[in-house]
């Protein structure tokens, strides 16, 4: 499980980077970014075929909680119903974890402090612990919920609140962000599944087997769920990536409602990690 | 053209030769001003002229002493020749885009006259500067005082033609055209074609091809956007013209391939003539795999037959004939591969570390951590590890091998790689075309070294 918390604390390096090349002086270099979302794209394979070679030993357990899912998959975008499987896999972790979610949090705060958006979203995030409709948000939101709710009932107390929270303040609070994300996980998936075959041979070989191995036996549905987990990860990586220059380039940068439009998404995925 | 070298060195290049200290430029200062962070050193075709960039945006040039024949022990020494501002520090207004005034990359052009030429960068614009000596002024002009007030009409009396006078050296610089506006990325590379017409500058994502004397065009030869920018896996780090063929050159990538094109096929270069890629060693997989295998810098030999390449921790030399797998390859500090993560979080592994070879392609150089830098001969398959220190600045001060202990017990005289000072790199290096001088760029110091002369 080194391999997961080696992941884990990459993927928060890499976001931070990505974070401060946007306040760089002279522009966002394409080629550190490039690289860094490399990384970041490898640290969450790694991370998410341990998450699954987990999924192998809760199978049983996890059956019954996938078939509610399905059923919410009608109700909720798809966004919701990731989350439900990804955290009813999830094992439960070591109690330093919250410490860790917590301090970058707090550090993502005062950070974001200026920005009205972020800082509402993430008050939300801490206060009730809840999901947006953004995909990032969810999936990231998820992660925590499993983190800092391990052993009882995690599916159960998250379901109950991803039940409640989309319908209660996702809808009303932020749409736009609903609509961007959305996009982007469309987007994304098209690129994204054409990746995903060569993503797989990246990822360190001790991994890959064992992703490899739990995706055997999963059903197909939560194959599906990794592509759409991954590729909303990935697309909003890429397009971040992609953003700035393409920004750059249609001189779009200009408008800082863009800029924050943008970073919302990411703000809650650094506060995730 | 530099098929007609006459070298100095002694047979076989680099062998048993003993780097001596020779001069250190720069302020002795530790706290070092961001602005004089040196970016960019490049000796000229002679070797007579080395000039340096930095992060503030000025170019200083050194020339050499021309040697006392009659004391052939004392060394010619550099001393500065000319300073200028080349950039100053840009705002794009309409992509709320500051642009940095560091220097990225200088060129020199071949002698044509009594002038020199060089060509400088920054991430957006090339700039072509003169560098001319004035050593003559006119005097006795008929209608001017000596101070260049106008004499009264009613004074004069008689006509004289001014008459030019020696006058203290005066060398100028004058920016004589400005390439801009041909990148929309940050250009990392510039190559003079040996046609001595045209050049050609490197960007994230293109490559353009300029015309020296003609600023307001530029030819795209290579584009690798791709039309989704989601879809982007790499760009162009590094790109040069061959020595002597005007028709060929080569770029590198972040995903450590090279790429010869030829610019006779077909007036786009998208499609390579020629890739050169090594395959992956499975073993040697990590999170930080792609970064470390990201070319850093890419340099054709003088002869025009190989072609180097600088990856994170290696060197690599390629035939030009053979694109499976480079011919020969270097580790510069393997001991790093255990650290790629700690490497990864202080930006370290981004660095971006040159290479260059000496002037009969026997033996290269490139820099590493803790003011270490590398000398790989190829003829005799040995390398040595030196250092840049205000420690060895005695006049003619022999440099003594440095060893860094990579694990277990830490023999007299190694360094342990925890020990390595990491913000002490050595990323810039250049070597004297002719001679073995080479000149090493810490963060804001400039070292010269010498061959030892017995």
């Amino acid at each position: 499980m080194e391999y997961k918390v080696e992941a884990h604390r990459i993927m928060s390096i890499s976001l931070g980077k990505i974070y401060n090349s946007r306040v760089q002086r002279g522009g966002i270099k394409l080629h550190k970014n490039l690289l860094v979302s490399l990384v970041l794209r490898s640290a969450r394979q790694v991370y998410l075929s341990d998450y699954y070679s987990g999924a192998c030993l809760n199978a049983a357990q996890s059956e019954r909680e996938w078939d509610i899912t399905d059923t919410e998959r009608e109700k909720f975008p798809p966004s919701t119903t990731e989350c439900d499987r990804v955290e009813s896999s999830e094992e439960p972790q070591k109690n330093e974890r919250p410490e860790k979610e917590r301090e970058y949090r707090e550090n993502d705060d005062e950070v974001k402090s200026d920005q009205a958006d972020c800082t509402s979203t993430l008050q939300q995030e801490q206060n009730q612990n809840s999901s947006q409709d953004s995909v990032a948000k969810v999936s990231s939101e998820t992660l925590q919920e499993t983190i800092n709710e391990p052993k009882e009932s995690p599916s159960d107390s998250a379901l109950a609140e991803l039940d409640s929270t989309p319908e209660a303040n996702g809808e009303s609070h932020q749409p736009p962000k609903t609509h961007v994300c959305s996009n982007r996980k469309r987007s994304a998936e098209e690129s994204e599944s054409g990746d995903s075959p060569q993503k797989k041979t990246k990822v360190a070989s001790s991994n890959a087997k064992e992703g490899e191995e739990a995706e055997e036996m999963d059903t197909s549905n939560v194959s599906n769920l990794i592509t759409i987990f991954g590729s909303s990860f990935s697309g909003l990586l890429s397009k971040d990536g992609a953003k700035p220059e393409s920004e750059a380039e249609d001189s779009g940068q200009i408008c800082c409602d863009q800029m924050l439009k943008n970073l919302n998404p990411w703000s809650t995925a650094i506060v995730a990690f | 053209c530099l098929s007609g070298i006459a070298t100095v060195t002694k047979e076989g290049g680099g062998n048993d030769v003993q780097w001596c200290f020779s001069q250190v430029k720069g302020a002795i200062d530790d706290d070092v001003a961001e602005a004089d962070i040196i970016s960019t050193v490049e000796f000229n075709h002679s070797g007579e002229l080395l000039a340096t960039g930095d992060k503030g945006g000025r170019v200083v040039i050194f020339q050499q002493e021309t040697e006392n024949k009659s004391q052939p022990q004392c060394r010619s020494e550099y001393n500065v020749y000319s300073t200028f501002q080349s950039h100053e520090p840009e705002f794009d207004y309409l992509k709320s885009l500051e642009i940095e005034e560091k220097i990225n990359k200088i060129r020199w052009l071949p002698q044509k006259n009594a002038a020199q030429f060089l060509l400088s960068t920054n991430d957006k614009t090339i700039k072509l500067w003169k560098i001319s000596e004035r050593d003559k002024r006119p005097e006795g002009y008929n209608l001017k005082e000596e101070d260049g007030r106008y004499r009264d009409a009613a004074t004069i009396t008689t006509l004289r033609v001014p008459v030019f006078r020696p006058m203290d050296l005066m060398v100028e610089a004058s920016p004589r055209r400005v390439f801009a506006n041909g990148h929309t990325y940050h250009i990392n590379s510039i190559s003079v074609n040996s046609d001595n017409e045209t050049y050609l500058s490197a960007d994230d994502l293109r490559i353009n091809l300029w015309h020296l004397e003609i600023t307001d065009r530029s030819f795209n030869v290579v584009d690798i956007k791709p039309a989704n920018m989601e879809e982007l896996t790499e760009v162009i780090t590094a790109a040069e013209f061959h020595p002597h063929q005007c028709n060929t050159f080569v770029y590198s990538s972040s995903k450590g391939t090279i790429r010869l094109c030829d610019m006779r096929a077909s007036a786009l270069c998208d499609k390579h003539s020629k890739l050169f890629e090594e395959p992956e060693d499975p073993s040697n997989r990590s999170f930080f795999s792609e970064i470390i295998s990201s070319i850093s810098d890419v340099k054709f030999s003088h002869n025009g037959r190989y072609m180097m390449t600088r990856d994170y921790l290696s060197v690599k030399i390629w035939d030009l004939n053979m694109e499976n797998r480079p011919v020969e390859t270097y580790q510069v500090h393997e001991y790093l591969r255990s650290k790629l993560c700690s490497l990864y979080e202080n930006d370290c592994i981004f660095d971006k570390f040159e290479c260059c070879w000496n002037g009969n392609d026997s033996v290269v150089m490139t820099g590493s951590y803790n003011n270490f830098f590398r000398m790989l001969d190829r003829s005799q398959r040995r390398d040595v590890t030196l250092e840049a220190s205000r420690e060895s600045c005695k006049p003619r001060q022999v440099l003594k091998p440095r060893r860094v202990c990579a694990g277990g017990k830490r023999k007299k005289d190694e360094i342990s790689v925890d020990s390595l000072d990491f913000n002490k790199k050595i990323l810039h290096t250049a070597w004297h075309p002719q001679e073995n001088i080479i000149a090493v760029a810490t963060t804001n110091n400039l070292y010269i070294f010498q061959e030892k002369v017995n």
